[in-house]
């Protein structure tokens, strides 16, 4: 599953389809290259001028030879514009059957909804999980700007248009993988950072985590805040022994009242301790600068976890 | 009448209406926005040495690459080719005394300088577009701040001058050849700027009404691209690429012409095919007209409405190739030397420019470019076609007739050095892009911490744009200190058939003593073989040329 130097792993049946055409016409390009190359080479070191007052050959050209190179190129364009377009067609067509995932994409986050688990439906941030080997439609819209839905991995790339539902479909293979969701349409400040996790899950894994609401790990265990902690490094800034690092400690915040730089109070809840992670130069407290790094990438999941997580702490 | 021309320098160049005159300022201007935007360039490409943000915010980062592509292609390419070289050239190369029109030619000249300005001036006050050259609503309407109306007016002003000039080289030659010059006698580089004037005249409006739908809407209550109210941003998009592929056609249909001249000069030989080298620019112009939505594949559009274009866009290889290949034949036999010009039109244009030409057919190819849309392969693929084509044959180009326009040598050493930085430097710079893409780059991106497995080939191509600096700075220094101590040049240094070369160097006012008869083809070079065997298919003799 390890990509070559070319393309990254392919993780999906339109990935390896795409791949194909990709290397068939490699091959071809490869050829006129080194034709070209070896001819340019070849005469310019064969014919070059010996005695400055040397004429070459008189030659105007050749009709015979015209027809044969405007030919055989076209030949080669007709055969792959076939090959290619078949291929159109079959990727335009979604199997009845396909599973519908509705992207939403916005300055600069991916959200992404699954029809079914509790409450009918959830919605994950910057988080895509998909079922292995199973036909996947996304449904694609943009709240803004144009952003583009891209998954190298995949080989599917479609735009997200305001106003418009754009869709692509794509059906990952049997193995479990992880991968990136980029934005590949310019869409302003953060545009490079308009980056969503993404992973194919086994289909029974999958089952589990739609029906908790996207709550449970890909292994079936409950998200873990405090690995979560380690793993963002949060730690390293807060401590959750009380003392004081370059951020306030996680002891016993929950439910304190703290003030801000600009004088107004706030009540660390479960909305402002998620908005500080998503956005923490919004409410900072007095007393520390506001040099946190922002986490719009972590899933709701994720983000409740790490609440938890920061709760427990007495 | 010389001594009066001498005596004022605004006389002599800011009154002037001599197209040679008017064509050399075209250059000098046109070179210091390819210094600008090359600046512009060295930053991206140094913020992008590392991942993570080192030395410009995002903001700045997307002021600068929409500077850049906006100067590069209004400012530099489209100017050089169109302003510079056919404002010199096309009028002395049919044997005419000046354009057709040339107060509106003097006037086509400022109005580029003026929208250049306007441009540069987002600089100073502080208001940059960040709005990438291409200027997709919404976002380029929602973007804050001047940037979209200094560039919109910068982009209206220029098409001004560009439609003006158009008009000017498509009634210099259809009225104003010498005596004798058929149009299967004018030289290829005439042939592809009646084609480029042509794609001009018919693409720029459909740019002008583009951008003008964006002002309307950010200022006037339109509601073009306004989803809300049922306007839909791909219209723009649409009109966007009606004109802005057409302008890739511009900027590589003069560079053809440009390197159809100077191959056949130094391998003394005729250009292989003439009649194939001219119609296929006539049909590039053409069938450029019918390729815009291969931009869109993923735009929105069902899939398969990309087909047609797709078919179009490869069609368009073709005479692209078939001048690959007449070149390459012109080649064959000849008695070639090595100057400064035919290294970058041999080795720089034809080489460089297939391999542009090859990376196109995987972005016109509608599966691959659900994979490669939008990410550093586009990014390489067009430097390819328009440093190694473009720029190749404007730097080949200005080698070539520097002679000419001062009536000084430029120093021959330094030109071969120059053209091995740029060849160096080009490749390092753009070949690594090609992978970027292909494995998860996007163009357009200012950090790439998502996958630092990337870091180095960015790091070469950073290297290789610092490379290509310096081959600038060479040819600046070369070019200045020429113009001024270089050696005297002869009226025809190089043994050129073209009407150009038959006047002093520099030529007089209105160009000729007297205005020539023509007799002879363009590039009658050569010595007929003996027994003439290899001529048997379609062959034709012309008439002895007068010189050479």
């Amino acid at each position: 599953m390890e990509g070559s130097l070319f393309l990254p792993a392919a993780l999906s049946e339109t990935a390896k389809d795409v791949d194909v055409l990709f290397y068939i016409l490699t091959g071809i390009a490869v050829v006129i290259f080194l034709l070209v190359w070896m001819l340019l080479l070849i005469f310019l070191v064969r014919y070059r001028r010996k005695h400055p007052t040397k004429q070459g050959l008189r030659l105007y050209g050749n009709t015979r030879l015209e027809i044969i190179w405007t030919v055989i190129p076209a030949l080669i364009l007709v055969v792959l514009g076939i090959y290619s377009a078949q291929m159109v067609y079959a990727l335009q067509k979604p199997p009845a059957d396909a599973y519908e995932i509705q992207v939403t994409a916005s300055k600069w986050k991916w959200e992404f909804t699954y029809p079914d688990g509790p409450n009918g439906g959830f919605t994950t941030l910057n988080d895509l999980r998909l079922p292995a080997d199973k036909p996947i439609l996304f449904r694609i819209t943009s709240t803004d700007v144009i952003h583009s839905f891209w998954i190298p991995e995949l080989r599917i790339k479609m735009d997200a248009v305001p106003g418009r539902e754009t869709r692509v479909w794509v059906k990952p293979l049997k193995e479990e993988g992880k991968f990136k969701v980029l934005c590949a349409e310019y869409c302003g400040t953060a545009h490079a950072n308009m980056v969503s996790d993404a992973l194919v899950m086994k289909e029974e894994h999958f089952g589990k985590w739609v029906a908790s609401g996207g709550k449970v790990d890909p292994s079936g265990q409950p998200l873990d805040g405090k690995q979560l902690a380690q793993q963002f490094g949060c730690l390293a800034c807060h401590a959750i022994d009380g003392r004081e690092l370059a951020g306030p400690t996680w002891k016993g915040i929950y439910g304190t009242e703290r003030e801000l730089v600009d004088g107004s109070k706030v009540k660390v809840d479960d909305e402002y301790l998620k908005e500080s992670i998503v956005n923490p130069n919004a409410k900072v407290v007095k007393g520390y600068a506001p040099s946190m790094p922002a986490y719009p990438q972590l899933s709701d999941a994720q983000l409740q976890a790490l609440v938890d997580y920061i709760k427990s702490l007495k | 009448m010389e001594a009066a021309h001498r005596s004022s320098f605004l006389r002599e160049w800011i009154l002037t209406v001599d197209h040679k005159k008017i064509g050399i300022l075209y250059g000098i201007t046109s070179l210091v926005f390819l210094f600008l935007g090359g600046l512009a360039a060295l930053v991206i490409r140094t913020e992008l040495f590392w991942p993570g943000q080192d030395v410009v915010t995002p903001d700045t980062f997307n002021q600068l690459f929409t500077m850049h592509g906006t100067i590069m292609i209004f400012g530099f390419v489209i100017p050089m080719l169109t302003g510079a070289f056919a404002n010199y050239l096309v009028p002395i190369m049919i044997g005419a005394r000046d354009m057709a029109f040339p107060r509106m030619n003097a006037l086509s000249y400022w109005l580029f300088l003026l929208g250049g300005l306007v441009l540069l001036s987002s600089f100073f006050i502080g208001h940059m577009p960040d709005i990438g050259w291409t200027a997709y609503p919404p976002y380029s309407i929602e973007s804050k701040g001047l940037g979209l109306d200094l560039w919109v007016t910068s982009v209206h002003i220029l098409g001004l001058s560009s439609i003006l000039g158009a008009i000017n080289v498509i009634v210099t030659i259809f009225n104003l050849r010498a005596p004798g010059m058929t149009f299967t006698r004018m030289p290829l580089f005439v042939w592809s700027s009646l084609v480029t004037a042509f794609i001009q005249l018919f693409g720029v409006p459909a740019l002008g009404g583009a951008v003008t739908t964006l002002l309307l809407d950010k200022h006037a209550g339109t509601i073009f691209y306004d989803v809300a109210a049922g306007g839909d941003p791909m219209l723009y998009q649409h009109l966007f690429w009606f004109y802005s592929h057409p302008a890739v056609y511009v900027m590589i249909l003069p560079a053809m012409g440009i390197v159809s001249e100077i191959i056949p000069v130094f391998a003394r030989k005729p250009i292989f095919g003439y009649k194939a080298v001219a119609y296929s620019s006539v049909a590039i112009g053409f069938l450029g007209f019918l390729v815009w939505a291969h931009h869109m594949f993923v735009a929105g559009m069902q899939l398969s409405e990309g087909v047609p274009f797709m078919v179009t866009s490869m069609i368009i290889a073709v005479p692209s190739a078939i001048k690959v290949f007449n070149w390459l034949a012109t080649l064959y036999r000849g008695q070639i030397e090595f100057t400064t010009p035919m290294l970058f039109s041999a080795l720089g244009f034809v080489g460089l420019f297939t391999i542009g030409g090859l990376s196109g057919l995987y972005l016109a190819n509608v599966p691959l470019d659900l994979h490669l849309h939008d990410t550093y392969f586009v990014v390489a693929h067009f430097h390819y076609v328009i440093l190694g084509g473009s720029l190749m044959a404007i730097l080949a180009g200005v080698h070539y007739w520097f002679p000419k326009a001062f009536g000084r040598m430029y120093n021959e050493t330094l030109g071969k050095w120059t053209f091995a930085l740029f060849f160096i430097g080009v490749n390092l710079t753009f070949f690594p892009m090609h992978f970027m893409g292909m494995l998860n780059m996007p163009r357009r991106y200012f950090d790439y911490s998502y996958d630092p497995s990337l870091t180095l080939l960015n790091q070469l191509s950073t290297i290789g744009a610092y490379i290509t600096g310096l081959g600038a700075i060479l040819l600046a220094v070369n070019l200045v200190v020429s113009a001024v101590r270089g050696a005297k040049a002869s009226a025809n240094p190089w043994g050129a058939l073209t009407l150009e070369w038959q006047t002093s160097s520099p030529p007089p006012h209105e160009n000729f003593e007297e205005i020539p008869v023509v007799t002879w083809g363009p590039y009658d070079y050569g010595e007929p073989e003996a027994p003439r065997k290899r001529l048997k298919y379609g062959q034709t003799i012309g008439s002895r040329p007068l010189s050479g």
